[in-house]
């Protein structure tokens, strides 16, 4: 290899077309995904999440909650997503649309996230005790989870216990900090319950062969 | 051979580039050290998570984002760019050019991956992996880089022969293909970041590359040059290096989103990953036919031997690639600790031992003085092999076992990070010895310099006797 200038227009051809593949090749394809309407619900989704969630989602970051959670269900054939009752169907581009920074994640250290708000709907039919299960969880942590009790504050007890402390001791209570009330809301809002048209499970042809025998 | 570091003919000399070369090499060893005890820190917290969890700074989400951070745009980095230099440098017949820009370069980089750190500390990590920093330190770290890669730059086309060596092809192409990289992630992650899960493609797309085309190029580039030096044989069927290096520069580029397989994202992205992933398997493959000289066995040289090592690790790493990209072990291993062993044996392995050979042999070429303590030497070899092997096998374990965990519905997080917990351990061991070992390395470089200020001031001294 001797020629310098054909040499450096190769490297760059060779980048520029992954480039164009990975970067602009998806945009190209998913760039102009809309929310989808539904006329019965009269409603389009994805909807946006409300803005406490969106300022939960910046303490997500900020805490590197990613580092150990996923916000992704699989599809069917990779790993046993809906089975842990994670989601009743993949994820999908449009699920994405309005996030400003998406946060698939790498690692599954702790549980997928994706529908964390709607499965604690299905479990917890008060919103003040769904929240209380959240903050408790955040508080105390499990033997996989490290207790982020820093989120939370010691406050003076009044005659009538706070909905939301987490704690009594004395005449002290411990209660969220703001910054815990905006990711507790951020977490509760995450679900992904709308069936879209590309969200409709890919029965894989084998399995419906089995299925005719 | 272990003469090869301690003894250097004075024709090998070249101290002219010394200053500069030495400061990327000592920042680098700093940020090695300290992302080494970042990783045990790490570690422990995975099977321990109530370490350090009641302080807001060190949640394992910061310590994580922290440590690869450091190893990347600390150690990574600074190293990197004093051995392509060096070797750019001596390929080109001619001392280093553009000096002061390099050490001016050098400070500013090194000012903005700490203020980079600090910022992570403080929550200001932005999720996206090998680009945590937050999004003003990164337009410095770009120009720093301009004034750090010039000498580089003007050794490239200041070079005597228009011929070229394959070191040369490895060094530049790293060289130019990093700003491309890193400012293209910049502006469609960070300032204006594409839509939806465009970002994860793109994200897969530069934090692979970054390896792939930046780090692992420049490992390759030194062992190229040092395995027919010190193993004093020639290339093996080098005519098809060219080959190698054509197919890593057009496949690699293509193989970041192959774990994106089963997840959002149209499905042709993954499969082009996991096709370009096996079509890299002629580049290991020319890589292994040409340097068969430096993988029989380092003949006692512990600079040879290093660079054996990480060959080994490159093309070991390469293999399994292909292999845990097949849609069975691809579904079982993904989101567990395994592709983290992966690229610890990336980074850590066939990135890390060729640069640290590289720097043995460098380093008393540019000072002119001898390491002191072959004894460090040989410790920090046996310290990073037994840490490696110990680091990566562990967690490739740890994430056997969590994927068989995480495939079984109904085993829960808890008893999953029970089953871990042994492993993790012995990871943290592993990461443990590795710290021993750059500790050793870090030792022996400022003794190094300790003795050669000494020898300095001995020289001028007797000078001035003579003078009077």
């Amino acid at each position: 290899m001797k020629n310098g200038p054909l040499f450096f227009l190769g490297i760059f051809a060779a980048l520029a077309l992954s480039w164009a593949g990975l970067a602009l090749g998806p945009t190209a394809q998913l760039g102009g995904l809309a929310p989808y309407y539904d006329k019965g619900e009269d409603k389009a989704f994805p909807e946006r999440s409300p803005g406490v969630a969106s300022r939960g989602r910046l303490v997500y970051a900020d805490l590197g909650c990613a580092a150990c959670h996923t916000q992704e269900v699989r599809r069917p054939g990779f790993g046993d997503d809906q089975e842990r009752k994670w989601g009743d169907r993949q994820s999908v581009a449009r699920d994405y649309i309005h996030q400003d920074r998406v946060q698939l994640g790498q690692t599954r250290v702790g549980p997928d996230l994706t529908n964390y708000g709607a499965r604690i709907e299905a479990a917890e039919k008060d919103p003040v005790r769904r929240e209380q299960a959240v903050y408790n969880y955040l508080y105390r942590g499990t033997s996989a989870m490290p207790a982020y009790a820093f989120l939370f504050e010691e406050n003076p007890a009044n005659a009538q216990p706070s909905a939301k402390a987490v704690a009594r001791e004395g005449d002290r209570e411990i209660v969220p900090s703001a910054r815990a009330e905006v990711l507790a809301a951020y977490l509760l809002s995450l679900k992904t319950v709308y069936d879209y048209p590309e969200a409709k499970p890919v029965v894989i042809a084998a399995e419906k062969e089995a299925e005719h025998k | 051979m272990i003469s090869a570091t301690t003894h250097v003919p004075a024709s090998e000399t070249d101290t002219t580039a010394r200053g500069p070369l030495s400061l990327l090499i000592l920042s680098a060893i700093k940020w090695l050290i300290l992302s080494g005890l970042l990783s045990v820190i790490a570690t422990i917290q995975l099977h321990k998570p109530s370490f350090l969890a009641d302080c807001p700074l060190f949640t394992y989400g910061h310590i994580q984002a922290l440590q690869e951070t450091v190893f990347i745009y600390g150690w990574a980095a600074n190293a990197s760019f004093a051995v392509a230099l060096w070797l750019l440098g001596r390929l080109s017949d001619a001392p280093l050019r553009g000096l002061g820009l390099l050490t001016v370069g050098t400070i500013f980089w090194n000012v903005g991956v700490t203020g980079g750190a600090i910022f992570i500390l403080f929550g200001e990590a932005t999720s996206i992996p090998f680009l945590q920093m937050p999004v003003y330190v990164h337009p410095l770290l770009l120009v720093s880089y301009a004034a750090i890669a010039t000498p580089g730059v003007l050794a490239w086309t200041g070079r005597s022969t228009r011929a070229t060596f394959a070191t040369q092809w490895y060094a530049v192409a790293a060289l130019f293909l990093f700003p491309w990289l890193y400012s293209v992630a910049q502006v469609m992650l960070l300032d204006a970041p594409v839509r939806g899960v465009t970002q994860a493609v793109v994200s897969a797309w530069f934090s692979s590359n970054l390896v792939s085309l930046w780090l692992l190029p420049i490992a390759l580039a030194a062992a190229y040059y040092l395995v027919p030096k010190l193993s004093g044989r020639t290339l093996n069927n080098y005519h098809y290096a060219p080959h190698g290096f054509w197919t890593l520069i057009f496949f690699a580029a293509w193989n970041g989103a192959r774990h994106l397989v089963g997840g959002p994202v149209p499905a042709w992205i993954p499969t082009l990953a996991i096709v370009s992933t096996a079509l890299l398997l002629f580049h290991y493959l020319v890589i292994a036919l040409n340097l068969r000289a430096g993988l029989t066995g380092g003949h006692g040289s512990n600079v040879l031997g290093f660079i054996s090592l990480g060959l080994l690790a490159y093309l070991l790493g390469g293999v399994a690639d292909v292999v845990f990209s097949f849609q069975h072990f691809a579904a079982l291993i993904q989101f567990t600790y395994f592709p983290i062993a992966q690229l610890k044996l990336a980074l850590l392995g066939a990135f890390s031992f060729p640069i640290f050979g590289a720097l043995y042999y460098i380093v008393p070429r540019i000072t002119g003085t001898a390491w002191p303590s072959a004894g460090l030497i040989r410790a920090h070899f046996g310290l990073s092999i037994l840490g490696l092997v110990v680091t990566v096998a562990s967690l490739a374990g740890a994430g056997w076992v969590q994927g068989q965990g995480l495939s079984e519905a109904g085993t829960s997080f808890v008893v999953i990070a029970a089953r871990t917990k042994p492993w993790l351990m012995a990871a943290t061991t592993g990461e443990g010895l590795l710290l021993l070992a750059s500790l050793a390395l870090g030792v022996n470089f400022i003794r190094l310099h300790a003795a050669a200020c000494i020898g300095l001031v001995r020289s001028t001294i007797a000078m001035e006797g003579a003078a009077s």
